[in-house]
């Protein structure tokens, strides 16, 4: 044993140490590059600027983009050996709460009845499903690399945190291209696809995040 | 040893402190001993203490002086702990009746004889690598890792050894005629 011990000291180098503060700025400036790439390729809706007057716009902002905070900030935290998401975790669950509790409000108050056919239109869906998938993948991406550098060793949470962080922040870039803003649709497709983006997540990440 | 002066002495191996850096390990060795011993059947206690050792040397760049050094070590511990767990569980055995028929394995023995005596006369680094490369089946880096021989240096153990092996046996074979 003395060996071993030896011959690790001996392989000794200096190394310079996990930086969280490096690591928000490089996911900041990826979603950052991400929103401005997205509307610089004309994909926003052209009634962005009424849409802005809509307070289900708001809500919709307000709650995927607290999600995503929530979310990358629990990622980024448990990528520490001696953190656990958990606590994150629960936090994000409530927010998920509070947010469709707050949809329903809204929908309550627009008078939403109506064919339900219509409100859930499946070819919108589609596409919102393919555009959030797709989107999350750069956070994901550079999420999964510095979780690999780093030692997290709740690497089911991490991952759990990372997804719904990821999907929260490309359904939060949807939302500037998505034409409905009816409180049902959101929830279910909004919901949908986030669900089989976390799903993916949570079954890769954990085998390729193994130290 | 206090949880401090750990964390001092991990601070001094991230600025690159060999012999600060041999002394915590010295202190860890015992220390994760110690956690395994309690928690693991002996047979693999030492393997999981020099997991986890290279687990720290290589995430050592994730301790954060600002933190205690404990909380950091046990978690490391314990991960690698879970990770035996599993590992044990995948092998888990069952026991044998008396009357099951088993081949003869004298021919195994003999060969396992025979090679162990061949390794014998390789230095101890050729004949290290060998076997953990070539009987374990560990890769070149992991093997690179356990013996904190750079993978160059494994690689060009494994040739020379094995030319030597090749050598000894043709010499015995002429000898046997």
């Amino acid at each position: 044993m003395d060996d071993f011990l030896d011959n690790l000291a001996g392989d000794l180098a200096p190394v310079r140490r996990r930086s969280p503060r490096l690591e928000i700025l490089a996911l900041a400036a990826l979603c950052a590059l991400e929103l401005s790439l997205f509307l610089a390729a004309g994909l926003a809706r052209p009634n962005l600027a009424a849409a802005l007057g809509l307070p289900v716009f708001w809500w919709k902002l307000i709650s995927l983009g607290t999600l995503a905070l929530l979310g990358f900030a629990t990622a980024l935290r448990s990528f520490a050996p001696e953190v656990s998401p958990r606590r994150g975790l629960q936090l994000m669950a409530m927010a998920v709460v509070l947010a469709l509790g707050a949809g329903w409000l809204f929908d309550a108050a627009m008078d939403g009845g109506g064919d339900l056919a219509a409100r859930l239109d499946w070819r919108d869906g589609l596409h919102c499903v393919g555009f959030v998938v797709g989107l999350s993948a750069p956070p994901v991406a550079l999420l999964a690399a510095l979780m690999r550098r780093a030692a997290a060793t709740h690497a089911p949470g991490s991952s759990l945190a990372i997804g719904a962080g990821a999907a929260a922040w490309a359904a939060f870039v949807f939302v500037f291209a998505c034409p409905h803003d009816d409180p049902l649709y959101v929830a279910v497709w909004y919901g949908f696809s986030c669900g089989l983006t976390l799903f993916l997540v949570r079954l890769l990440l954990p085998r390729l995040a193994r130290w | 040893m206090a949880d401090s002066e750990w964390a001092e002495l991990m601070m001094a191996a991230q600025a690159g402190d060999s012999v600060r850096y041999r002394r915590l390990l010295g202190e860890l060795h015992i220390w994760l001993k110690r956690y395994f011993s309690r928690r693991l059947p002996p047979a693999i206690v030492e393997d999981a203490v020099q997991d986890t050792l290279i687990a720290i040397h290589d995430k050592r760049h994730t301790f954060d002086p600002g933190r205690p050094f404990g909380p950091w070590l046990g978690a490391i511990a314990r991960y690698k702990w879970i990770d035996r767990l599993r590992a044990l569980k995948r092998m888990a055995t069952e026991p044998l009746g008396e009357d099951i028929a088993t081949q003869d394995h004298g021919a195994a023995v003999i060969s396992a004889t025979i090679l162990n005596q061949l390794l014998a006369e390789l230095k101890p680094a050729q004949a290290e690598c060998i076997r953990l490369v070539k009987i374990h089946g560990y890769s070149v880096e992991e093997t690179s890792r356990r013996t904190g021989q750079s993978i160059s240096l494994v690689k060009i153990n494994i040739h020379r050894g094995l030319a030597r092996l090749t050598l000894a046996v043709q010499n015995q074979a002429y000898a046997d005629g």
